[in-house]
């Protein structure tokens, strides 16, 4: 007899209660996207490779404190994993530089860049809410979020590295993101 | 702008992990005062994570789910090193052993009975065979099952005896480094001990030397220094300037040694006493014969400090 599959939210608490079999799951389910966003994020397989492991072993430690009332176990995974990379950034001395010479327009999540290309993203039916609010924004609201996501650097070093003013920056960053809020609560 | 829109402002860049130190302490404040200002921090939170979705996946290395578990036994982690699945490996195993030692008891019983049956059938009549198929396929999984844990095992263990040597050489790195970092640090208080440094400005009432400038830089404790003139006048081909230094326990000026400044009148040297200097010393410069002279015969042109 077939077993209903069990959602990302009943996995990770499970974990929480020490179920390896089912952080084996969560592993089998979140890793290949989180591996793909450290990736991009650190620019070095190793050191995304390294962040992976570290990560997935505080998920097992801190398993126990998630409360599916207040995130999806996808979202508070992500916050766990980029708050890690961003650690390791930070002890790498490179969170006050851009490392690639990757210019804004190409550095875009899937929304502008595969958009209706890839299979992965027409399946998850959340990535293609976040993509059709992400793409709700004004373009400049847009690429300054996408990336800040991806690249993990201080407002000074994104103002600087885009040739952008400070204030700028910051106003676009924050009505971006609160417009994003208000669009993937459903909101117009 | 309104302290409202700062603070949104710094709950969506701390939400993209782009805040400086200082301001990720000052919302963090800010949240641990404001019910409202914790919700929005933990909705744009959420909202950027949400932008994850659009990441395209890519596969880890096949071993790394064997790293994790080598990690998590490294750290010591309660339900990892000996979790549950490796609990029930070893109870499988156990079980696995049990269940194999009885099935091949039982084959061999019903080997034998059948055996005897067999025999007593062919006193009778030619039967059927009761082969043993099913539990020789049983058999056959069980080994499978076992070899396959076998070969987990020994690959996790070789994951972790090469995470041991690993870690092996980031120790004796972190010694050596630490060691050398010490001896550094040594080597600093030392020098700091037994350094005692004057810094003097030194000037002139002379009318040519009004612009001059004279910077002496003195290690009380070695009786040395390093001298730095700049402006200074050019000297006659047959005299050079000599600098003295003034020791309170001495009567006269004790030479320092001739300077030769360059043609924009500059120069940066080091020099030492010809005797030693033991009370706090003053500085001074004078015009002498070409090669300097053992005791002042001069005007002294500039005194300091």
């Amino acid at each position: 007899m077939s077993q209903p599959e069990l959602s990302e939210e009943d996995l990770l608490q499970r974990a929480g209660r020490g179920d390896s079999r089912a952080f084996d799951q969560l592993y089998d389910r979140m890793a290949p996207r989180l591996f793909g966003l450290l990736r991009q994020m650190l620019h070095d397989e190793r050191e995304a490779e390294d962040v992976l492991q570290d990560g997935f072993v505080l998920l097992w430690e801190r398993a126990a404190t998630f409360d599916s009332e207040r995130s999806k176990a996808f979202t508070w995974a992500v916050m766990l994993f980029r708050h890690r990379a961003i650690d390791r950034m930070r002890m790498l001395g490179r969170r006050n530089r851009l490392v690639d010479s990757a210019i804004l327009e190409q550095t875009t999540l899937m929304a502008s860049a595969h958009a209706g290309v890839d299979d992965e993203v027409q399946a998850n039916e959340r990535g293609v809410v976040v993509r059709e609010a992400l793409n709700e924004l004004p373009k400049d609201q847009r690429q300054l979020i996408e990336f800040a996501f991806l690249k993990g650097l201080t407002h000074h070093v994104i103002a600087e590295s885009l040739s952008m003013p400070l204030g700028t920056v910051k106003t676009n960053i924050r009505r971006g993101l609160l417009r994003l809020r208000d669009l993937l609560k459903g909101g117009a | 702008m309104m302290e409202q829109e700062r603070f949104e402002e710094l709950a969506a860049m701390n939400a993209l992990g782009m805040l400086e130190n200082d301001e990720k302490r000052a919302l963090d404040g800010a949240v641990a005062r404001d019910k409202e200002l914790r919700s929005l921090t933990l909705e744009l939170e959420q909202t950027t994570a949400e932008l994850a979705y659009l990441i395209e996946p890519v596969e880890p290395p096949a071993n790394m789910k064997k790293r994790i578990r080598a990690k998590m036994r490294a750290n010591g982690l309660k339900g990892a090193g000996v979790s549950r699945g490796v609990v029930i490996g070893v109870t499988g195993w156990a079980l696995a052993a049990c269940f194999a030692v009885a099935s091949v008891w039982l084959w061999r019983e019903q080997a034998g009975l059948t055996q005897q049956l067999a025999a007593a059938s062919r006193a009778i009549a030619p039967v059927n065979p009761t082969t043993p198929v099913v539990d020789d396929g049983k058999t056959r999984t069980l080994e499978e099952e076992l070899k396959k844990r076998r070969d987990e095992f020994e690959a996790q263990k070789l994951a972790l005896v090469k995470e041991i040597e690993s870690l092996h050489k980031s120790e004796a790195d972190v010694k050596t480094q630490n060691a050398k970092l010490t001896a550094e640090v040594a080597a600093l208080k030392q020098q700091e001990q037994e350094s005692k440094l004057q810094v003097a400005t030194l000037q002139s009432k002379v009318w040519e030397y009004r612009r001059s400038e004279m910077l002496v830089v003195w290690d009380e404790k070695r009786s040395q220094g390093v001298v730095m003139l700049d402006k200074m006048p050019k000297v006659d081909s047959d005299k050079d300037y000599q600098l003295w230094v003034v020791d309170p326990n001495k009567p006269d000026p004790v030479s320092a040694g001739v300077v030769t400044v360059d043609a924009k009148g500059s120069v940066k040297a080091s020099f030492k006493p010809v005797d030693a200097v033991t009370g706090e010393a003053k500085f001074a410069l004078s015009v002498e014969k070409k090669g300097g002279v053992p005791k002042s015969e001069g005007q002294l042109l500039m005194v300091g400090p």
